[in-house]
């Protein structure tokens, strides 16, 4: 499971994670990543064929909210719209798209 | 009436018997934070007087905040530029509750931005630095939370921990601070980082105070479902119960740590013994597993939580993201990644059910477990910079804790030969709090902490 992170790996995780990074981060980043993920090999020392996995460690199931209940902390639509930089007519503008 | 130096519970009363004016304690801490702050950067903003308008066990208790919890009206940044401007148009949960007791915001925190770090240097707004020594770091992420009660800047403060984000701070900065139970305390309005890691939780000047603020923000929130229908312990009886436990200790918990903290730990649990308590010595799987389940699990939901930044509804786009945020970002990415999922993200939560089940076993022949909270005292400021991924190895101690959901607290036990705190962690049962401030509270009673705190307050005395 070793991996050495190469130049295009990085720019394909910065393009999932919609950053932008110059050259001279592309290589700090690969170099850091691939430390970090070196590290991470040692889970291979523990055997695991047969543990289930853990996502939700307080084991609480299918909560729900009241439907018709009262929404105590609902924004009203100036509230939502309150820290947006670019608004019109009551929406958030955003690029075109089509 | 000298205020210096009062604990919560202390001033509480004195604001009900009309010793003091809410007014008047505000000012007080203003006037203090006026001159120490500039040292010491603890606060990003600091509100105006705001009038009481709630009458409860807070009344007039003004508490600083870290500036990841959302207030609604008052400037919240998680110390990003990101969030430079971002106003919340909605209170989160904890401060909610908070106010609801009649206290104030004093002022928010400083932390590492989005609380990713162990030093409060990843901060847009520069580090804080430790009280006890302005060179170093007071620790992180809740660095300005903890270094606000060290210096009595505040009473009491609030923090968050997703492993060792209270914990580490206030052993850095020679407190006490608890990391309740994962669900135990809503985190609704609260800045996501790690969704099945974070919990708030508070930093003071003595064990007391954390039970009294503790009941205050524990309970089950419909707006947060992660958070727990448990029933809440009556904190502050139990905390004054004369109970005996069985304290475990483990030697995985002691390799890497430094000589001093090592001998200051045994030497606590010699005074547990004289108290009456038993100690064992247990086997626990080495934290160093942790770490490598902690950063994958962490950064995998940091980079999920932090898509929501898009500059478009809020605060300004991606490309003020700072480089540590960047690096957890892409590795999030990159082990959630196709091909990489299996041997990654799902391995890590593989190994977390080992741990849970670790925990469950000791916790069957123990009560609770102290060791170390940190492997090392404060770090000089700039320090952090050796290390790949420092937030994560700094808190190998107090990962394995946080990613079973644990809850943990954190006492000062001693100084090191550099006169730097050195902290002890008590860990225990799910929703078993009361049981750590019970153990912590004797030991507080029987040693004052060795005068650890009041030592720490001399260099802020109020003229």
């Amino acid at each position: 499971m070793k991996r050495i992170l190469n130049k295009d790996e990085i720019k394909h995780l910065a393009t999932l994670s919609g950053l932008q990074i110059t050259d001279a981060e592309l290589e700090t980043y690969q170099k850091q990543l691939t430390e970090t993920l070196d590290y991470m090999q040692n889970l291979n020392e523990l055997k695991t064929e047969n543990t289930p996995p853990t996502s939700n460690v307080s084991n609480l199931e299918n909560v729900f909210f009241q439907d018709g209940g009262e929404n105590k902390r609902g924004l009203t639509q100036s509230e939502a719209l309150s820290n947006a930089k670019q608004k019109k007519d009551g929406q958030f503008q955003v690029k075109r798209i089509l | 009436m000298s205020i210096f130096g009062k604990s919560i519970v202390e001033l509480t009363r004195l604001v009900q018997e009309k010793k003091i004016g809410k007014r008047e304690l505000f000012e007080y801490f203003k006037k203090r934070i006026a001159k120490y702050n500039p040292n010491l950067n603890v606060f990003i903003t600091l509100p105006e007087y705001k009038e009481h308008v709630n009458y409860g066990s807070l009344l007039g208790i003004p508490l600083a905040i870290k500036d990841n919890f959302c207030t609604k009206n008052i400037r919240t940044t998680a110390s990003s530029k990101v969030l430079d401007d971002f106003i919340p148009p909605y209170e989160s949960t904890v401060t909610q509750k908070l106010l609801n007791e009649g206290a104030g915001i004093l002022g928010k925190t400083n932390m590492d931005a989005w609380a990713h770090g162990n030093s409060t240097e990843t901060s847009d707004y520069g580090p804080t630095r430790n009280p006890w020594n302005i060179n170093r770091s007071p620790g992180g992420s809740s660095g300005g939370s903890a270094a606000a009660v060290s210096a009595y800047l505040s009473p009491a403060a609030i923090g968050s921990e997703t492993a060792g984000s209270i914990r580490q701070p206030a052993s850095w900065c020679g407190i006490v601070g608890i990391k309740p139970t994962y669900g135990r305390v809503s985190r609704y309005g609260v800045v996501a980082m790690g969704s099945s890691l974070d919990s708030p939780g508070p930093l003071t000047l003595t064990v007391e105070d954390s039970a009294y603020i503790l009941k205050i923000l524990a309970g089950k929130d419909p707006y947060d479902a992660t958070s727990s229908p448990v029933p809440v312990q009556d904190y502050l009886s139990i905390m004054k119960q004369k109970k005996k436990f069985i304290i475990g200790f483990s030697d995985e918990y002691f390799e890497g740590v430094n000589e001093e903290i090592k001998t200051k730990i045994l030497a606590a649990l010699d005074i547990f013994r004289r108290l009456g308590h038993t100690t064992k010595k247990i086997k626990l799987i080495s934290p160093k597993y942790a770490i490598s389940v902690y950063t994958i699990i962490q950064r995998a939901e940091v980079s999920s939580n932090l898509a929501r930044y898009d500059g478009i509804r809020f605060g300004n786009d991606r490309r003020s993201f700072g480089s540590e945020a960047k690096r957890r970002l892409m590795f999030g990415a990159y082990t959630l990644s196709y091909g990489y999922y299996d041997a990654y993200y799902k391995k890590a939560q593989k190994v977390r059910t080992l741990i849970i089940e670790d925990f469950k076993r000791v916790f069957s022949e123990v009560d609770a477990i102290v060791a170390p909270t940190c492997p090392i005292t404060a770090l000089k400021l700039g320090e952090f910079k050796k290390y790949p991924f420092f937030g994560e190895i700094m808190d190998v101690l107090n990962e394995p804790g946080a990613v079973a959901g644990l809850p943990a607290i954190n006492i000062p036990v001693g100084l090191d030969s550099s006169s730097l705190p050195i902290g002890l962690q008590i860990m225990g049962r799910h929703f078993e709090e009361g049981s750590l401030l019970n153990l912590a509270h004797q030991f507080e009673k029987e040693t004052e902490f060795f005068g650890i705190i009041k030592k720490g307050l001399e260099k802020y005395k109020d003229e």
